[in-house]
């Protein structure tokens, strides 16, 4: 019996085996290459192909919970897993083509582990139902990302960066553990949905619930980025390798989003009543007298205008796509407050296209520091007429993160917007879009640098490769063709928004 | 003896690490304070464990361990790292990144 | 082809621009040709586009409707009635003149300019053709984008400046624009059964929603168009935008961009909450009327001629809000005519600007003077054209100021007609404005001698300002040309207005 729901488990449990094998294949493999290759690189790719193929293979799996009630297999987390293996797989083609990891004299081959390693971690964070299995995802996740961060060991920023990472890290994993604790001992149990059981029956300590809820936050917003968690950020984004940067900014910002999302949805629903909807409006139910909705509310618009304000007075590119991304997730946060399907599936959608858009400014920024060597947007003036196709489409990445129409950026805004006012947030929609206005500050000033200033100095024709085009291409067309047609993506985010124990 | 005095003591010494990590300067010293917090929170646990009378409690703590131990060991590898580059380890001295 | 005449309108401008970019480098005189003929050929489509359109219906004509986005029920809406149609003419014919005028002008970079120009030129005639709300809105948003760089590249000295805060205040008003948007659509939803962003069926509900509600949504979509009008106090963009611009840039912004507001104004927030734009006809009739004369006095100090026609747009503009206010079928009819004579009068005298700029590169009046002598040809037709924007009976502005004022002097909506008297005032003044600087410019002995060799305009140019000429004196006598086709839509606006006021008297 034991046995049978452990191989039933199993089955359903490709991908994430996939990918655990993949990393003892890639350390295995590393004891025979004594120079620096790329044959860990192909197999890490290889492997998420794998791990993709068989994800694809779940999609229409009925929602349930594997492992005894430790890890979902569901819509919810298939959306999630889709998302960070295309991220990894961005990833490690990133890598292939950084100038600032080829010519480092380190072996990648522990990189691509990592890598994979912290795919992993976001597959669990975005599916587990357990507390425990969740603790223990964020760690994997964690752990990987903090050597990656310091992965040029001789480089002062690299190890600086991992350092200030992993101090707040531990932090903020001590605060979350000490929440999940208090939670364990009001509950009883680790498991979500006989937390929400126990929560909707007894009466219980709101106080004491709302500190474990603060405590718990402090992960996830370190996940996320969100203020007051987000000190690490920009100094993590601007020491580490630049793939890495992206990877964060991605990956693991998406995997604490799942985690979020699906925590507080569950846990906090008020088990004992069904579904209701008014209006052509559906709701979860949340327990009554927790105003964790309200928290996320001050939480996200703190995160965006923080954000935001901040990178104004930016000159470091990495820098400045840091509190961007700062202020990404606080937009993301904004459709959270209105806890309906509606406000997830905007999210999911605005987390898609967020994956393509930013990845393709850290890819575009990549790019000109391996030409340009430099970081710094003063130093960036008119390689707009020097290198147009990498520039055009920076312009189109920055256009579309700060949600012009026609790129996909808009979309986000506009479903998460929309879920904003369909429910009678019209103040934090304004907030929110007069938050854009400040972003469009910033991202214009970068394309000002690009374009409308001639260039210094040398002036001629900086060109690439064919396979960085073909990249630069493969995110910029997304960024603008789901600005037009994005039928299919926000059909998908509908469809994921159904998270395993919820109606 | 009534579950409060353990809670008490947990709360104290969870405090006392997070003053530590926002108050000590040097890095080694933080991450002693950051596995103080840990070591509180496993104590929350298993008085949390023996009251509720269920072992949940007691198995996270063993998971907690084990991760601590390897938060502990990529911590120090990079404390490591970053003093072969810097020669210190004090943290008002690491400072090349800020706003 | 003429059942989708409007794409076609929009999207002939945007897909012929692509290959300009794949023209060679250098090759100047080809991509000037290519655009102009580009241009052209829109031109005659919308000639066709006037006299396919039937002006005894005030419906829609030529509607394209296409599912967009499923499930928010967006549309691809596009339709054409009387007010738009004018303003298409408008965008059409001035894009061909400005280009042959300024054939010399843009000499770095020529292929962007032109790419940007087919594209800034499709994405307007958008505007003012979408009957989707959210499908306006795209398009209301992507004409920042070539006009950013149009002003930002090819600008002057302070460009970047400039061009920061035009953008910057655009995109202001046009997401509070968004939120209303999205708000109005939401709203409606229980009274239409679905969430749509469609303007017809839009404005069947807008009027029955609660009066405070509709006034938070009008303000929102009001500000976004005062913004772009500009309405005093929200002018401050403009002098900056339009002295920066390169000379095809501040024509195309004082010609059609400045009508996107006014065009706004009245599609939109009469449109839609009738009641509500009556309740704020009096405050906005103040702000026209303080545009108006505030606009005229800042002319009166500039020492700069383009400044000075910047700043004479606020004051023209003014015009056309106080119009609007006014709310009767002639006053709108001749806000409607002034939007297309603006178009025409103040866009030519940017040109004049950049013809005189080309040649001496300075833009100070101090600078000129006698200049009659030396450039007859200039001097006669730029006179003309002053005229026109003074309002001289024979010529289009006159046409146009008088039906405002006839129009809001009995208007039922302001209830007293200081307004209207208080705007007459700003005839005189623009007449002081533009005189003196004509004088100053034009008239007197030849004080600076580099003025002795200026040369007088070529053949080019006259031919390129000749369309222009014509229509300032068509409009000036016989309006009915044009006024006959927009007024049945006009009416419908007017009598909408009429029927909100009487239901809600059934209603309260």
């Amino acid at each position: 019996m034991l046995t049978q729901q452990i191989l039933d488990g199993l089955s359903k449990f490709y991908p994430e085996t996939i990918l655990s094998v993949t990393i003892l294949v890639i350390v295995f493999v590393e004891l025979f290459f004594k120079k620096k290759t790329r044959v860990s690189g192909w197999i890490a790719m290889a492997g998420l192909a794998a791990a993709m193929l068989f994800t694809f293979l779940q999609v229409n799996i009925p929602a349930q919970t594997i492992f005894f009630q430790m890890v979902a297999v569901d819509p919810f987390s298939y959306f999630f897993k889709v998302l960070l293996i295309l991220s990894g797989f961005l990833i490690v083609l990133f890598t292939f083509l950084s100038d600032e990891i080829r010519s480092s004299e380190f072996k990648t081959q522990e990189y691509y582990a990592l890598l994979i390693a912290l795919t992993l971690g976001g597959f669990l964070m975005a599916s587990s139902v357990n507390l425990l299995m969740m603790y223990l995802a964020l760690e994997l996740s964690s752990l990987s990302s903090y050597v990656l961060a310091g992965y040029f060991k001789k480089s002062n920023r690299s190890s600086e960066a991992a350092l200030k990472y992993v101090i707040y890290g531990g932090v903020s994993s001590g605060l979350m553990l000490f929440g999940i604790s208090l939670i364990y001992g009001i509950c009883g149990s680790l498991d979500m949905f006989a937390i929400s059981a126990y929560l909707s029956a007894n009466p219980v300590n709101l106080i004491t619930l709302l500190i474990a809820i603060f405590l718990m936050l402090a992960g996830f917003g370190y996940k996320i980025s969100a203020v007051p968690f987000h000190f690490w950020t920009p100094d993590v984004y601007e020491g580490s390798p630049m793939p890495v940067t992206a990877l964060l900014s991605v990956s693991s910002k998406a995997a604490g989003f799942a985690m979020l999302i699906r925590f507080f949805l569950v846990a906090f629903q008020n088990a004992g009543h069904p579904t209701i909807t008014t209006e052509g409006l559906h709701q979860y139910i949340t327990l009554p007298g927790l105003h964790w909705p309200e928290v996320i509310a001050v939480i996200a618009v703190a995160t965006m205008t923080l954000g935001n304000v901040v990178a104004i007075w930016q000159d470091n590119l990495k820098r400045l796509l840091a509190y961007s991304s700062i202020a990404q997730a606080g937009y993301m946060l904004l459709a959270f407050v209105v806890v309906s399907p509606q406000g997830i599936s905007a999210m999911l959608t605005y987390l898609a296209v967020y994956l393509f858009m930013n990845l393709g400014a850290f890819f575009a920024a990549i790019l000109i520091s391996n030409k340009y060597k430099t970081e710094n947007i003063e130093e960036m003036k008119g390689i707009g007429y020097r290198s147009p196709l990498l520039c055009v489409s920076m312009a189109v990445f920055m256009l579309s993160l700060s949600g012009i129409p026609m790129t996909a950026g808009f979309i986000g805004k506009f479903y998460i917007f929309s879920a904003l006012i369909n429910n009678g947030y019209i103040w934090l929609a304004i907030i929110g879009l007069m938050n854009s206005v400040v972003s469009l500050y910033y991202y214009i000033k970068i394309l000002k640098n690009m374009f409308l200033i001639r260039p210094q100095g040398d002036t001629g024709a900086v060109s690439f490769g064919a396979g960085y085009s073909v990249l630069l291409l493969a995110l910029a067309i997304p960024t603008i063709v789901l600005g037009i047609f994005f039928g299919p993506l926000t059909k998908f985010a509908e469809y994921s928004v159904q998270i395993f124990g919820l109606k | 003896m009534g579950i409060n005095y353990f809670l008490i003591l947990a709360l104290l010494l969870f405090s006392i690490g997070v003053a530590g990590v926002l108050l000590r300067r040097n890095a080694i010293i933080v991450f002693m304070c950051i596995e103080l917090m840990l070591n509180s929170v496993n104590l929350v646990f298993v008085s949390f464990s023996s009251y509720l009378g269920n072992s949940i409690g007691q198995i996270f703590v063993f998971f907690i361990m084990t991760v601590a131990a390897a938060e502990a060991a990529v911590g120090l590898a990079i404390i490591i790292a970053l003093f072969r580059n810097k020669e210190t380890i004090n943290i008002d001295e690491i400072n090349i990144l800020k706003w | 082809m003429i059942n989708n005449i409007l794409s076609f309108l929009i999207f002939l401008p945007i897909i012929l621009s692509i290959p300009i970019l794949f023209f060679k480098a250098g090759k100047d005189k080809l991509i000037k040709t290519y655009t102009i003929a580009v241009t052209i050929v829109v031109f005659i489509l919308s000639i066709i586009l006037y006299f396919g359109f039937d002006a005894s219906k005030s419906d829609f004509q030529f509607v394209e409707k296409v599912q967009w986005v499923t499930d928010f029920n967006i549309f691809y809406f596009l339709g054409v009635d009387g007010i738009s149609l004018l303003l298409i003419l408008l965008t059409t014919l001035i894009f061909p003149v400005t280009i042959l005028a300024v054939w010399n002008s843009i000499t770095t970079r020529t292929k962007e300019f032109y790419f940007l120009l087919l594209i800034l030129e499709g994405s307007l005639i958008g505007v003012f053709l979408s009957l989707d709300l959210i499908l306006f809105y795209v398009f209301w948003e992507l004409i920042l984008i070539p006009m950013y760089f149009i002003i930002g590249i090819w600008g002057g000295k302070n460009k970047y400046y400039a061009t920061v805060k035009f953008f910057l205040y655009t995109m202001f008003g046009s997401l509070l624009m968004l939120v209303a948007i999205i708000w109005l659509a939401n709203y409606a939803t229980p009274m239409i059964g679905k969430f749509t962003t469609d303007y017809t069926e839009l404005r069947k509900v807008s009027i029955f929603m609660p009066l405070n509600i509709q006034m938070w949504m009008f303000i929102f979509f009001g500000l976004s168009f005062a913004i772009k009008v500009p309405m005093f106090p929200f002018h401050t963009w403009l002098p900056d935008a339009h002295t920066e611009a390169p000379t095809a840039g501040s024509v195309i912004l004082a010609a059609v961009l400045l009508k996107m507001g006014t065009y706004g104004l009245l599609r939109f927030s009469i449109g839609l909450f009738p009641l509500t734009f009556v309740r704020f006809a009096v405050p906005i009739a103040i702000l026209g009327v303080i545009g108006i004369i505030y606009g005229a006095l800042l002319c009166i100090a500039q020492k700069d001629m383009k400044k000075l026609v910047a700043y004479s747009s606020v004051s023209h503009m003014g015009f056309i809000v106080l119009a609007l206010a006014g709310m009767t079928v002639e006053s709108v009819q001749g806000g409607l005519i002034q939007m297309v004579n603006h178009g025409l009068s103040t866009g030519a005298l940017f040109l004049f600007v950049g013809f005189i700029y080309d040649r001496r590169h300075t833009r100070e009046i101090a600078d000129y003077g006698g200049l009659t002598k030396i450039i007859p040809i200039f001097a006669s037709l730029f006179l003309v054209v002053c005229l026109s924007s003074i309002g001289l009976p024979g010529l289009n502005g006159f046409v146009g100021e008088f039906m405002i004022l006839a129009g809001s002097f009995a208007s039922p909506n302001l209830h007293n007609n200081i307004y209207t008297i208080l705007g007459t005032i700003g005839i005189v003044l623009s007449a002081v404005y533009l005189l003196w600087m004509y004088q100053r410019v034009m008239l007197g002995p030849v004080e600076n001698e580099a003025n002795r060799n200026v040369p007088d305009l070529n053949k080019r140019e006259i031919i390129s300002i000749i369309p222009i000429l014509l229509f300032i004196v068509w409009i000036g006598v016989y309006p009915n040309t044009f006024l006959s086709k927009s007024e049945a839509s006009v009416k419908r606006v007017i009598e909408n207005v009429e029927a909100a006021k009487k239901n809600i008297l059934n209603i309260y």
